[in-house]
């Protein structure tokens, strides 16, 4: 359901202001949505100055030097820093995207806030709960499935047909496209989101899959596929360059083409 | 949301409260806003021209507040949310058909010339219809 505030329990209070560091003279500051289960009570943005002469050069780099200078109990998900494993997905400056590929030279001027990826369950500070997330994208069961008996060697597929899945098998799975959709926000619990049905269309075009109708089956209801409205808000963030409204798109194609 | 243990007391992260909002998106909400003035548009449009075969009594009243200050206004934005409303249907047909104006940056001018066409069309069809 549309609801456009947020519950009593995740409002987010004024919290701390951490203390500057000293003798930097290329200060940044940075507000950041914190959030500690032990202690309970709600969500508060803490305000951290941090020294760009120092930090790097990426948003992840930002967020550890927070950690080892300023405040060692902030907590965020981090692996690859380098745009591959997708775990430190959030939403910098308003604006989902993964912090590590995030440069500062990007962002608006200004106060620079980082909090978790949105209407998802806070863990605990940029920590979502991406339970949901994934279970969507098992629904749509990406892998390959076929009655024919597996050839001797491997599945084979033309040139032309692999190119079908470029723009589609790049997906990291990071979740910033889904937790961008505003129709993800209000039906998140319904809608499978555009990562899902991105990855749902990586199947349904691949040449070797002899499931398409079935697939097509699992999306055809009110609220799996079509609440996309395509407002493209998962375009726009995607930090590989993808294109999930597109994929959608294609997928409504499909359903009709076969009515037809 | 989910389905494991402990997360009905989980905070849900801000949405709408940090967003930054891109074109295409303010034009989404924007087609849908139009889409329902439009109906309710249509009943004022529908009672002026009910009034215009009445008679010249009662078209004369209902002129009266259709072209009053307000009245005015309100016939202004109409015309803004028709045409709006009409050029991005346009758009999701391209969308929905050929599958075509996908690109995020490409969707974004498309947005903008959505806005100026609906603004400045409007404007141009109160201006002729001024002249008249």
């Amino acid at each position: 359901m549309v609801q456009l505030t947020l519950p009593k329990n995740s409002t987010v209070r004024k919290g701390k202001t951490w203390p500057k560091p000293q003798g930097a003279t290329n200060l940044r500051q940075f507000r950041i949505y914190r959030y500690n289960p032990e202690e309970g009570g709600n969500p508060r943005w803490d305000t951290y100055w941090v020294d760009m002469d120092k930090a790097g050069t990426m948003i992840l780099d930002v967020l550890l030097y927070i950690k080892n200078n300023i405040d060692p109990t902030l907590a965020f998900r981090r692996s690859c820093r380098e745009g591959v494993c997708g775990s430190c997905a959030m939403n910098i400056a308003g604006r989902n995207t993964i912090a590590c590929t995030k440069g500062f030279d990007d962002l608006p001027k200004g106060v620079i806030t980082i909090s978790p990826l949105p209407s998802q369950p806070v863990v605990r500070d940029l920590i979502p709960d991406l339970t949901n997330f994934y279970a969507q994208h098992a629904y749509v069961q990406p892998y390959l499935k076929t009655d024919t008996p597996a050839p001797e060697k491997e599945w084979k597929q033309s040139e032309a047909d692999r190119e079908e899945l470029n723009g589609l098998y790049e997906c990291i799975l990071c979740a910033s496209c889904s937790t961008s959709c505003p129709s993800y926000w209000w039906n998140g619990d319904k809608y499978l989101g555009p990562a899902a049905l991105l990855q749902a269309y990586r199947w349904l075009i691949d040449s070797r899959d002899e499931a398409t109708g079935e697939r097509l089956d699992d999306l055809e209801d009110p609220f799996k596929l079509y609440r996309c409205h395509t407002i493209m808000n998962c375009a726009q963030v995607c930090p590989k360059g993808l294109n999930p409204a597109k994929a959608i798109a294609k997928i409504k194609h499909m359903m009709v083409e076969r009515v037809s | 949301m989910s389905g494991s243990s402990g997360a009905d007391a989980r905070p849900l992260s801000p949405h709408l409260q940090v967003w930054r909002p891109h074109v295409t998106m303010a034009a989404s909400i924007t087609h849908r806003i139009t889409g329902v003035a439009l109906y309710f548009g249509t009943f004022l449009i529908a009672g002026w021209i009910i009034a215009l075969a009445t008679g010249a009594d009662c078209y004369g009243a209902i002129e009266g507040i259709l072209f009053s200050w307000v009245g005015s206004v309100i016939l202004y934005l109409w015309a803004v949310a028709v045409l709006f409303h009409l050029v991005n249907g346009i758009r999701h047909l391209l969308w929905d058909g050929p599958n075509i104006g996908f690109d995020p940056g490409k969707a974004s001018a498309v947005s903008v010339f959505n806005y100026a066409f609906a603004i400045l069309g409007a404007a141009a069809i109160w201006f002729a219809a001024a002249g008249l």
